[in-house]
């Protein structure tokens, strides 16, 4: 119990010495910038505040794409790995050309689908799928493949057929696989979609905000992209550590 | 007494080829056991128990050689699930509580729910587990682990129980305590038992014959008759036939 505090107060404190130094323009002695150049967090808390419906008006439509390419890639990637798992013949080269995808940089990625998709979410969608594929087809595949030492055995001493042994043994093996795979992704999903804004046609989101601000030299708001940014990023992997928690309580990673 | 053997092992070998090298691990192995017998496979480490009983359970082919069980195949008998099997490890899945744990193969078997809470408190009773019954196997002891697997494999009253060193994780009080269960439910049962153990005491205690294999390569180099009354008491433990068998069997042992 104490060290769990000390877990949360640590961290706490190291980012509040950091907030203040900042404030206090420590920063800017240091590395010898002007104010304009590196907004204090006040300024860039009032920017927010000020600019609310804009920001997260943008915040709203990233974070949709996000999720809703994470959901597609995952959910592609999770399906290779189980058809990898049921039939090793074929599925093993769908792994292996997942795994390819994963080596493509999104700076290309992303132009090459504003030219498949018409519409800024289209593209969005389509450069976090890929993005997000190769890592929960092979963290799963893991996890349906990796089993404990004679758990196999066991399933066969009862004559169970495979679709037992998938329901009641590599299903709920893999799921510690699966949310390492989730909270990887979250982050990627987030980076993916932003960054693919950079290069989308359409003129919104956070990518394009954090962009267009800085191409403009509005650093304050700008700023204020990048920490709402980091902010959501930060949001969405608390849930789903939270979710794991309650999902995967049995685990020895949860204790 | 019917003499028909229920379990016929005849020159059975198992040779593993690790990395493009062969090892031996059992040369030339011929066994008769009879029902309702209780057999145990006594060793030093390496010297082929475990995949003995592996071949006997159908997990493993031999080389050459052949196992019959009550005129079948190892493996028909596997499919009519007649083997209850307490693995070297406890093999328990970690998403499913204690009391879970032990009511998957009945599950898997469909047995009535009824029926399967009645085995399953029974079996926890004997165990000792009963406060743990909703624990997940992380936040067991290694030994509560192994007393979970073996709760396991009777669950399902198997006509044969293979156990792999079932009780070498655990403390001497709860090893003795349940070597005389272990007794209790076999003599109700008369299932027959296939035991293996590093144990020569326990061997003696538990056992109708002793099967002492020696290693390098694997070979049965003595079977010996137990010959104590039955039931077995722990007094039978300090007795002079019990050490004379116990010195028998440690002379039996070739070149360890
Ligand atoms: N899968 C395998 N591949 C290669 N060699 C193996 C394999 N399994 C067992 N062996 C070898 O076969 C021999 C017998 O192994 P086995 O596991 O049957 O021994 P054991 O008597 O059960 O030992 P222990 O008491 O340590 O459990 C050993 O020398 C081991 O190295
Ligand atoms: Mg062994």
């Amino acid at each position: 119990m104490m060290k769990k505090k000390s877990d949360i107060l640590w961290p706490l404190g190291f980012g509040a010495v950091f907030l203040i130094i900042w404030q206090l323009y420590g920063f800017h002695r240091l590395l010898d910038l002007k104010p304009f150049q590196l907004p204090v967090p006040s300024e860039i808390i009032m920017t927010i505040f000020k600019n609310l419906e804009k920001v997260s008006g943008d915040c709203l439509l990233t974070v949709t794409g996000a999720i809703a390419g994470m959901a597609i890639g995952s959910a592609i990637g999770f399906a290779v790995a189980v058809t990898a798992t049921l039939f090793p013949k074929w599925g093993y080269g769908g792994l292996t050309v997942i795994s390819a995808f994963n080596a493509i940089p999104i700076v290309a990625l992303s132009p090459i689908m504003n030219r498949w998709f018409s519409t800024g979410m289209g593209q969005k969608i389509g450069v976090v799928t890929v993005v997000t594929m190769a890592a929960m087809a092979i963290n799963a595949y893991r996890g349906l493949n990796d089993l404990k030492p004679f758990s196999l055995d066991l399933m066969s001493s009862y004559a169970a057929d495979k679709r037992t042994v998938f329901f009641r043994l590599r299903l709920p093996s893999c799921l510690p696989s699966v949310f390492t795979a989730l909270k990887i992704n979250i982050t990627s999903a987030m980076i993916a979609a932003i960054v693919s804004e950079y290069f989308a046609a359409s003129t919104s989101g956070l990518g394009f905000g954090i962009k267009d601000s800085l191409r403009k030299a509005e650093m304050a708001m700008g700023w204020s992209y990048i920490t709402v940014s980091a902010i959501v990023g930060i949001i969405l992997y608390l849930i789903i550590q939270a979710v794991e928690r309650r999902a995967i309580k049995w685990h020895a990673s949860q204790k | 007494m019917n003499n028909t053997p229920e379990i016929t092992i005849k020159n059975v070998s198992m040779v593993y080829n690790d990395k493009g090298r062969d090892v031996t691990a059992l040369s030339n192995v011929s066994l008769e056991i009879q029902k309702g017998e209780f057999i145990s496979l006594l060793g030093p480490s390496g010297c082929g128990k475990t995949t003995l009983l592996r071949i006997i359970a159908d997990l493993l082919q031999p080389t050459s050689g052949t196992v019959e069980v009550c005129g079948k195949s190892p493996r028909e008998v596997r499919l009519e699930k007649k083997y209850g099997i307490v693995f070297q490890s406890p093999v328990l899945y970690d998403w499913r509580t204690v009391r879970k744990n032990i009511c998957l193969p009945l599950e898997l078997m469909k047995i009535d729910k009824a029926e399967q809470n009645n085995r399953v408190d029974a079996l926890l009773e004997m165990i000792g587990l009963e406060k743990f019954q909703n624990h997940y196997p992380n936040q067991l002891s290694g030994g509560m682990q192994q007393r979970v697997g073996i709760a396991r494999a009777l669950a399902i009253q198997p006509e044969i129980l293979l156990m792999d060193e079932p009780f070498s994780a655990l403390d001497e009080f709860t090893r003795e305590k349940l070597n005389e269960d272990l007794l209790r439910i076999w003599r109700k049962t008369n299932k027959t038992v296939i035991f293996v153990t590093h144990s020569i005491a326990e061997s003696v205690f538990l056992s109708d014959r002793v099967c002492v294999l020696s290693p390098h390569p694997g070979r049965l180099s003595a079977v010996v008759d137990i010959d104590l009354p039955r039931p077995r008491t722990k007094e039978m433990r300090e007795s002079p036939e019990f050490f004379n068998l116990v010195t028998k069997i440690r002379n039996s042992f070739e070149g360890v």
